[in-house]
């Protein structure tokens, strides 16, 4: 074997612009020839395709290095540019330079002294993007100067017209500022003064941005293809360049020919256009450069930028070999973590296997067999490197003779090797698994159904892919770290997200139901089928001879002897049972039957999870092939299935049903009627027809709902869908409702179907017609069918169904790729600290306690309840009293955290442990809470980035919903989280709770006399109606009740009139409220709008009030928020009063008591939608945005944007101009973190990558 | 502050200069490499606190009960 290679690392990459003098120095050949090949073919010496430049077929050496195309990395050449013309990425950065210079002495605009105390404030920066501020705060103060402080001349004013001209508005008129000029300015100031802007003057002199020499990249850079009919087509780089080179040329002749300056003029523009779309072909202002065929042409910017650009498309991303993909198809009698790999496949996907004495027989027989015969061989590489395609060979005898010891024989993919399994979209890490390959006949990739739930995959044409690795170094972290028994525990919520779905869970039941009876042969064969071994029970039953034992026995047996525990099934619940069924004592199921809250995936606190959790993720695989293998056979010998039948329910349930529905349209009539006769009981701040929606909303959900429940009654226990139901496999009794009761009210935007025409949704019914057939209610069911308009309108609310998933996949995409950004590069270090790659610290410990997740059980790092239980079991000897408990937990718990240290204390003190019990508890809490720590360098802002970004896919769309009370809307969902994720000024509906000082809060009606004080009161939102009469009198007539509801009286308004600035001539008579208006300059109307506008009392932005009752006392809620201002007023309560606008939070009550919000906020999105996320992925989210001291968003404005790494940044979002300033600053990519590191090639810094080894040369001599 | 302290914010107090070093000692860190909080952050007011000061917050922890958190004071 050859000796491991020096190489070299990447220290880092150093960005800077090109000086011409550098260009003419790496340039091998200037480029004058527009023409590419001659007649012959042979490239134009001088021209674009000149040899020198590097080479693209095969066959030819590079006039410059000598090599073929294989080893010539490609030489630049270079254009003499005949006229200066802006270089387009610069020319924001010039824009700034020439406002701010003087025109005369180029000098920063400002005095000396100034700019002493920015360099002074700049040589010792201390916080966060100082140099940053400092250089806008000078471009904001130097750009308004009209005298230079230095040479006391008069600027001009500076006109710039996008995208390259520039213009000076002299005292003779315009003046425009040729590049030659600018350049010639540029190059005037001074580096001292560049430095303050943040130019880095070695790397980026300012003339530099004009160009007066053009690089021409190398042939490897722009290939020409030859197409079929053997016309050669050059890249759209070569065609840009071409363009350039023909424009320099005429414009250089006609320079010498001393054409006008007007047309010489024109030329410039021409080759500057040609040199701005070369360099970005997407520049706004000017049209785009297209090829022959009409498509734009494809040029620097656009090959960077986007997707499918250099950054994303092939540096972030790349193309492997050794992968296939293919349709995937269950198999429930493979073990969960293989992989049915189709043979075809496994005859092309190669495993390297280095030949040793211990496998060359094997070896060598799979070299026989060959290319095309399974278990064989494609490639061998001999020791001399030489690689032999087994294809090609006629004899394959003498090749696996000559096999020795240190060959390499590329085998066939054969079963127990390991592989890697993934399906897109890879939303967190168990979306890629490693399987052990099982090579199985036909076309299809089989996985177990029950590993469908991490993969979200199902069988309805889903596609997978399969990658083998070829070290051993990654097989053996495919082995050690991605095993699909090793993901049981979701890192989101750490329950089991592997489990019982579908049939299994049916099976489940269905077997370990009160009466099901197996004979022994049945029991015996489903004991083989799970690979039982062990002794047999005995049966629970003789009659006639015959032996009969229980399912549950047979579950029993799966169980280890030391395993308790009890639950209720989810089939007890819905029988409406009060006492959790499940009993398992000593490895026996007593009582109560195992379906989807026992065996489920996605089911914290199961059976499942407590044996992953107590006896390991081996013996959970164990456990889970033996009982999906009897489930599997079970229910095959069962025959479970459902059909139309299954769905008839008795006449007199249907007629029930019919009844029902008509006695709750006649309801609906009745408030119609009510609210046409003006009787109807309102709301408060509701209009009568929100009222009267509302009701008609609510008794027609209860239509449905009992329409179902009707339904789900008359059908008997037995029925397949009730089973399925019940036990949680399929459906839930809302579906039998629908196939077998009524569809229910059909929703668009979550209100009744009112869209089509004028006031009704469809012409079959009249206008305005508010009846429930009108508006989207399906009286019918599925099984009997819908009607032609009730399925028009199921229609609708289907299609709108169809909309949101496509809208919310790519709003969710967007937010978790966002987050993965912002949290990529956090890892845990080895003081549990979480930082970024340069030492920055973000918490102090993951989640304040240190507690991975993955790890917890359900959150916590131990569940101490079960273990002191199961000490109880085996405990003997007298209770400890509470003082020897206290002095052995604090013996202990010295490592524990305060909540842990409490909670086992209590639960020893009411547990009836002896000491010795006590004693084993807390040694077993210690040693359980130590393994459940966060291990160095695990990739903690990935997972986390994962964990919330995941379930957003899952989230509902519908933005609003109503939070508590009807009147207040709150948005909700995946919108919410964005909004907070995104950090916004103002949320989409801003919400405040105010609580009143305890001693006031009991009495209702000084909340509410509070409550109107807050509110935001106009004029306008007082007045009935306004006249104007012809003596300039503007009369508002007021509403009485309007008037209460605001708290409001004429006194009031009156005095806000008088003391207001204006001077208006105010009066009142009654209700009417008079405003004289003397002056005639304004119209009377635009006067009455303003007036109408006038606050009279409130806060602003607080749109709308509530009290209610929280418990025993009275508070506000609100819609608007302005948490400064309502702290101001007597007897809130300032310490309990919060918003939903974490902005203000941040500005009224500091930076910490943001980040509490933000995972309050979060937290209750989440919940709200049933995703459970672990809390301490929330407090990681809520510690990054908020470690600045300021709310950073988590995106392109936020923590993104200021991530240090260049790559990093350009790879995320706005690509081209990120490259430019990191040019322009001479930054350095220092590849720390883990984009720049992929970009690069190399290996990133967490996880396993973050080991470092060193070895100490030469200490031996 | 003199006023009742609000809910959401946790206590901040001002670490001495031989506390601050002992922090930064144990996580092995420079000043800079702490999280920051504004210099006129709302929380601090009332604390007689500098631009170089280090914060240490309680924090009231939904996971292990309580838990500290460092601050390093910057202006704007």
């Amino acid at each position: 074997m050859s000796k491991e290679e020096m190489y070299k690392v990447i220290g880092g990459i150093k960005f800077s612009i090109l000086s011409p003098a550098e260009i003419r120095k790496y340039s091998v050949a200037e480029i004058t020839a527009p023409e590419t090949y001659d007649e012959d073919g042979l490239p134009v010496q001088g021209g674009l395709m000149d040899n020198r430049l590097g080479t693209l077929e095969p066959g030819q050496k590079c006039a410059t290095c000598g090599n073929t195309s294989a080893k010539c990395p490609g030489h630049f050449g270079h254009i003499e540019l005949a006229e200066p013309v802006l270089h387009i990425a610069f020319i924001d950065e010039i824009h700034k330079l020439l406002l701010i210079t003087c025109r005369y002495c180029n000098r920063i605009k400002l005095e000396q002294e100034v700019l002493d105390e920015y360099r002074e404030k700049l040589s010792h920066k201390s916080g966060l993007l100082i140099g940053e501020k400092i250089k806008e705060e000078i471009i904001d103060k130097a750009k308004k100067v009209k005298t230079c402080p230095h040479c006391k001349k008069e600027q001009y004013e500076l006109i710039f017209t996008k995208p390259t001209m520039f213009t000076e508005k002299t005292e003779v008129g315009e003046n425009r500022l040729l590049p030659i000029t600018i350049r010639d300015r540029l190059a005037q100031i001074k580096d001292e003064d560049l430095e303050l802007l943040g130019f880095d003057p070695k790397s980026a002199r300012p003339e530099w941005f004009v160009l007066q020499v053009l690089p021409v990249p190398p042939v490897t850079v722009r290939p020409s293809i030859i197409l079929e009919s053997g016309i050669r087509s050059e890249d759209d780089l070569t065609h840009k360049a071409v363009d350039i080179i023909r424009v320099n040329q005429r414009l250089k002749e006609s320079k010498e020919a001393g054409t006008p300056p007007l047309i010489v003029q024109d030329l410039v523009d021409l080759l500057q256009y040609h040199v701005t779309t070369y360099f970005d072909n997407e520049v706004s202002g000017i049209p785009q450069a297209h090829h022959r065929s009409g498509r734009p042409l494809k040029t620097l910017t656009q090959r960077l930028k986007g997707k499918e650009g250099r950054f994303r498309g092939s540096l972030s991303g790349k193309r492997v070999d050794f992968a296939a993909r293919t349709v995937i198809s269950p198999d429930p009698s493979l073990n969960i973590s293989e992989v049915g790999v189709p043979i075809d496949i496994a005859k092309r996907l190669t495993v390297p296997e280095i030949v040793s004495p211990w496998n060359i027989e094997r070896l060598r027989r799979l070299i026989l067999n060959g290319p095309n015969k399974h278990p064989g061989a494609n490639y061998v590489i001999r020791l001399d490197g030489i690689k032999i395609r087994l294809d090609f060979v006629a004899d394959r005898k003498p090749i696996a003779d000559a096999l020795a010891p240190g060959f390499i024989v590329e085998r066939h993919l054969d079963d127990g090797d390991i592989v890697i399994f993934n399906r897109q979209p890879s939303l967190h890490r168990i979306s890629i698994m490693s399987h052990y390959v099982k090579v199985l006949p036909y076309r299809t990739f089989r996985l177990h159904p029950s590993i469908c739930p991490p993969y979200n995959a199902d069988f309805d044409g889903d596609e997978m892919n399969l990658h083998v690795p070829q070290s051993q170094e990654a097989r053996v972290e495919a082995m050690l770290l991605m095993r699909v028994h090793d993901q049981i525990i979701s890192p989101r919520y750490g329950g089991p997200i592997i489990g019982g779905i579908r049939d299994f869970i049916t099976a489940a039941y269905l077997i370990t139901k009160d009466d099901t009876l197996l004979t022994k042969e049945e029991f015996y064969n489903l004991l083989v089928e799970g690979e039982y071994e062990g002794e047999l029970p005995e049966p629970i039953k003789v009659e006639n001879g015959e032996e009969y034992y229980s399912g549950k026995q047979l579950f029993s047996l799966f169980l280890r002897d030391d395993f308790n525990y009890t639950l209720k099934s989810k089939w007890a619940k819905s029988m409406k049972q009060k006492t959790a069924d499940v009993i398992i004592k000593n490895g026996k199921l007593i009582n109560g039957v195992i379906d989807k809250a026992s065996i489920g995936a996605e089911e914290p606190d199961s059976v499942l999870h407590r044996i992953v959790k107590d006896y390991g993720t081996t013996e959970s695989r164990r456990f889970l092939n033996s009982i999906f293998k009897i489930l599997k056979a079970f229910i095959t010998h069962y025959g479970f299935s459902y059909g139309y039948s299954d769905l008839a329910i008795p006449q007199e349930a249907r007629e029930e049903i019919n009844n029902y529905i008509q006695k709750i349209y006649e309801k609906v009539y009745d408030y119609i009627k009510q609210y046409r006769e003006g009787t109807l009981q309102l709301t408060r701040a509701l209009s009568p027809e929100e009222a009267l929606e509302l009701n008609i909303i609510s008794e027609l959900s209860k239509a449905r709902d009992n329409a179902g429940r009707i339904a789900d009654r008359a059908l008997p226990d037995n029925n397949p869908g009730v089973i399925m139901a019940s036990t949680g496999a399929r459906g839930s009794t809302v579906n039998i409702g629908q196939m077998a009761g009524s569809l229910g009210q059909q929703a668009i935007r979550g209100k009744r179907i009112m869209k089509g025409y004028q006031g009704r949704a469809l012409t079959h019914f009249l206008p305005n017609d508010i009846n429930p057939d009108a508006r989207g209610f399906v009286k019918s069911n599925y099984r009997d069918g819908l009607n032609p308009i009730e399925f028009f309108f199921h229609a609708m609310a289907g299609r709108e169904g169809l909309v949101d998933t496509a809208v919310r996949t790519q709003q969710s995409g967007y937010m978790q790729r966002r987050l993965i950004n912002a949290l990529e590069h956090l890892r845990i270090e080895y003081d549990q600290t979480v930082r970024d790659p340069h030492g920055n610290i973000l918490q102090f410990k993951f989640g304040e306690d240190g507690i991975d997740p993955a790890k917890s059980d359900h959150g916590e790092a131990v569940n101490i309840e079960l273990l002191i239980a199961s000490q109880a079991v085996v405990d003997e000897g007298s209770k400890a009293n509470e003082d020897e408990i206290k002095s052995i937990v604090a013996k202990y718990g010295k490592n524990l955290n305060k909540r842990v240290y409490k909670n086992l204390e209590s639960e020893l003190i009411n547990s009836n442990l002896s000491k010795e019990g006590v004693e084993k508890v807390c040694s077993r809490v210690v040693e359980l809470f130590d393994k459940a720590n966060t291990e160095p360098g695990e990739a903690i802002g990935i997972v986390t980035a994962q964990s919330i970004g995941e379930p957003g896919t899952q989230m509902t769309l519908r933005t609003f919903h109503f939070a508590g009370i009807k009147e207040r809307n709150v948005t909700l969902g995946l919108p919410r989280l964005i909004e907070l994720v995104d950090a916004r000024k103002i949320p989409a509906t801003p919400t405040m709770d105010i609580y009143i000082n305890p001693q006031l809060s009991k009495d209702r009606e000084i909340v509410a006399n509070i409550a109107k004080d807050i509110l935001y009161t106009k004029l306008e939102d007082l007045v009935a109606n306004t006249e104007i009469d012809y003596n300039n009198n503007i009369k508002f007539i007021l509403n009485e009740r309007k008037l209460n509801e605001h708290g409001c009286s004429i006194d009031d308004i009156l005095k806000v009139f008088k003391s207001s600035k204006k001077k208006l001539e105010v009066s009142s008579e009654d209700n009417v409220l008079v405003v004289n208006i003397q002056n005639n300059d304004v119209p009377l109307t635009s006067i009455k709008d303003k007036l109408l506008n006038t606050r009279i009392k409130g806060i602003p932005g607080i749109e709308r009030v509530t009290v209610i009752k929280q418990g025993e006392e009275w508070m506000i809620q609100t819609s608007g928020s302005n948490l400064a201002r309502v702290m101001e007023i007597e007897n809130v309560d300032k310490s309990r009063t919060i918003t939903n606008n974490i902005y203000e939070i941040a500005n009224v009550l500091g930076i910490e008591a943001a980040r509490t919000a933000l995972i309050r906020e979060i937290t209750s999105t989440l919940e709200e939608q049933g995703m459970e996320v672990d809390i301490r992925h929330i407090m990681l989210v809520a510690d990054v945005m908020t470690s600045k001291g300021v709310l950073q968003q988590i995106g392109r404005h936020g923590i993104v944007g200021t991530k240090s790494s260049v790559l990093a940044r350009a790879a995320f979002e706005i690509t081209v101009p990120t490259l430019a300033e990191a040019a322009v600053k001479g930054d350095i990519e220092l590849l720390k973190g883990v984009t720049e590191n992929v970009i690069v090639g190399s290996t990133i810094p967490v996880g396993t990558g973050m080991i470092e080894l060193y070895i100490e040369v030469g200490r031996n001599e | 502050m003199s006023e009742e302290r609000h809910i959401y914010v946790p206590k901040h107090e001002v670490l001495s200069v031989k506390e601050a070093e002992e922090v930064l000692r144990t996580f092995n860190a420079k000043p800079h490499q702490l999280p920051f909080i504004l210099l006129n952050d709302p929380a601090l007011k009332g604390l007689n606190v500098k631009p170089g000061d280090i914060i240490k917050i309680t924090r009231k922890s939904a996971t292990a009960g309580e838990s500290i958190y460092y601050r390093y004071v910057v202006e704007i």
